[in-house]
């Protein structure tokens, strides 16, 4: 009996594995078929290995650049999180002052609105800011939407930290300033690989708001880009298509099976504190 | 020194939400001066079938999404609970495709899915079965089940995730003691697991309400909102009269969807706190 339940609860296990991961498998077979093979001529599994597609899937779409404007606008909006997240967060956990109660209240109250509702409003104020089509202007804005959210998992985290050595650091004569980067801000590292994951990739694959303020060619991010390239397939063209697609989805896999252990605890970190 | 993510706050959200809601009482073309009209955007939304209708998409959209995601994850959670050789990879796998972007996921299956030849009808044909794939794209009906199912195939990895945390969490002892209480496999869910697992469920309850009433990505990618406008959904409209030169209303349609999502959103919040 238990060893029945045992098996069927591997079974279980290995069908949801494979669900997960044959489309990723099919996409893969289509960016390797010729494209006049006629989808799948009663061969469902193995194709043609036609590499041609994804040299040029790379030269006909600017899937290179998108993937180096996504790599700038992750890196410097994850930096501005870290930085003044991590601030914020050690001000408000150790100063009582009405301020910070009053910019934690704030953050906690924005958490829950989802960034399209002000999109259309900061259009206009990134026109006037001559933001549109720059990665800084998309990385602020990047950074803007993840930072209720950072503030309320580091603020959970600076909270748990003991206090004794930092007010031993004052009585030596340190300023609060360098208390916060020399002892406070090395001591966060769970919450900041917490924070890392669960932004990096939204932000790397962030669509709702490119639409608006990436619209050059030259600066669109990955989406972006896979966008405009496959609409002007229409529906065809499936090999490049695929194989574009593969290329923009090599390196968050990458990324992802490089910090999955730290993934993992980081998630679990920010779900049980938060 | 929470005063640069004060700062960057104000500029970048609350100065745009206070101008979105002067804006959302303008007929502002998104070019010309604009003029104060009083509510008539909000009125016009009322009247808009179309309008109405993305609001109804987006709601069914969300009542599927939500509520079968958390279940899902929850069972998904339950099944990797235990220990066993290759959970870390199995859980890897079942993650995976929430990390990549939802539009790549809707092309994706959007491929898989195209009557005549897509993956899923040839693997239909291979066992004679290929009649029960029909145009489900072009299906009014069927094409927001894909889309359900889509979003909860992409995000059940995001959900088991959390839950698993939670049941991490809950000690062994917990579940000894209901043993030798008398509890069967049901009691000890229903009265150990369930209470210890509230956290986890107000966080997975609460971002999947929002995550799909604010779907965009994945319908841009794999319906684009139609067959007409049959799935059409207030993000998506939202842009789209933006794009029309109606930034206006555009921004009155947002600040409905923000009520839309608010509301939702407290009636969890408050009915998961209570039972703490």
């Amino acid at each position: 009996m238990n060893s029945a339940v045992n098996f069927m609860k591997h079974l279980a296990i290995i069908l949801i594995c494979a669900v997960c991961l044959i489309p990723f498998y099919i996409l893969l077979i289509l960016s390797l078929n010729k494209p006049q093979r006629i989808f799948y001529q009663g061969n469902l599994f193995v194709p043609d290995f036609y590499f041609q597609n994804f040299i040029d899937a790379w030269q006909k779409s600017h899937i290179g650049t998108a993937i180096v404007n996504s790599a700038v606008i992750t890196v410097e909006s994850l930096a501005i999180i870290l930085i003044f997240g991590a601030m914020a967060a050690f001000t408000i956990a150790r100063f009582d002052y009405k301020f910070n109660k009053f910019v934690f209240w704030l953050f906690m109250s924005c958490m829950m609105i989802p960034g399209i509702i002000n999109t259309v409003p900061l259009y206009a104020l990134m026109i006037r800011l001559n933001a549109i089509n720059t990665l800084w202007g998309m990385s602020l804005v990047c950074a803007t939407i993840a930072l209720p959210s950072s503030v309320f998992i580091f603020t959970g985290f600076v909270k748990s930290l003991p206090r004794e050595i930092e007010e031993a650091a004052i009585i030596d004569g340190c300023s609060w300033f360098r208390v916060f980067w020399k002892i406070t801000f090395p001591l966060l590292k769970p919450s900041v690989a917490a924070v890392i994951i669960l932004n990096g990739f939204g932000i790397w694959n962030n669509y709702a708001q490119a639409v608006f303020f990436l619209q050059d060619t030259k600066k669109h991010n990955i989406p972006q880009a896979l966008s405009v390239y496959f609409q002007q397939f229409a529906g065809a063209h499936w090999n490049l298509m695929a194989a574009t697609a593969v290329i923009a989805v090599i390196p968050v896999i990458v990324a992802f099976l490089i910090f999955q252990k730290s993934l993992m605890k980081g998630l679990t970190a920010g779900a049980v504190k938060g | 020194m929470a005063v640069p993510a004060f700062l960057l706050f104000a500029v970048f959200f609350l100065y745009p939400l206070s101008q979105g809601i002067w804006m959302s009482l303008t007929d502002w073309d998104g070019i010309s001066r604009a003029n104060f009209i009083g509510l008539r955007n909000f009125f016009d939304f009322f009247k808009d079938s179309r309008a109405i209708a993305d609001i109804k998409n987006t709601l069914i959209f969300a009542l599927g999404s939500a509520p079968l995601l958390n279940l899902v994850g929850l069972g998904y959670a339950l099944l990797m609970n235990g220990k066993f050789k290759g959970k870390g990879i199995a859980r890897v796998m079942i993650y995976l495709p929430a990390i990549i972007s939802p539009l790549i996921m809707g092309y994706i299956w959007y491929m898989l899915l195209q009557p005549d030849r897509g993956f899923v009808f040839h693997a239909l044909d291979l066992i004679g079965k290929s009649s029960l794939l029909g145009n489900w794209l072009g299906d009014y009906t069927a094409c927001m089940v894909v889309l359900v199912l889509v979003n909860v195939w992409q995000y059940a990895g995001m959900t088991m995730v959390i839950y698993l945390a939670g049941l991490q969490s809950i000690p062994d002892e917990l579940y000894e003691s209901a043993k030798i209480d008398g509890a069967g496999f049901w009691d000890s869910f229903r009265y150990v697991t369930m209470p210890m697992l509230l956290p986890s469920i107000r966080i997975n309850v609460v971002t999947n309400i929002i995550g799909s009433l604010a779907v965009f990505d994945i319908v841009m990618a794999l319906t684009d909102g139609g067959p007409g406008y049959a799935t059409e959904t207030l993000s998506i409209y939202i842009m789209r009269m933006c794009y029309g030169s109606k930034t206006g209303y555009s921004t009155a349609v947002a600040i409905i969807m923000f009520f839309i999502i608010l509301i939702p959103v407290m009636i969890s919040m408050r009915l998961t706190r209570e039972k703490e």
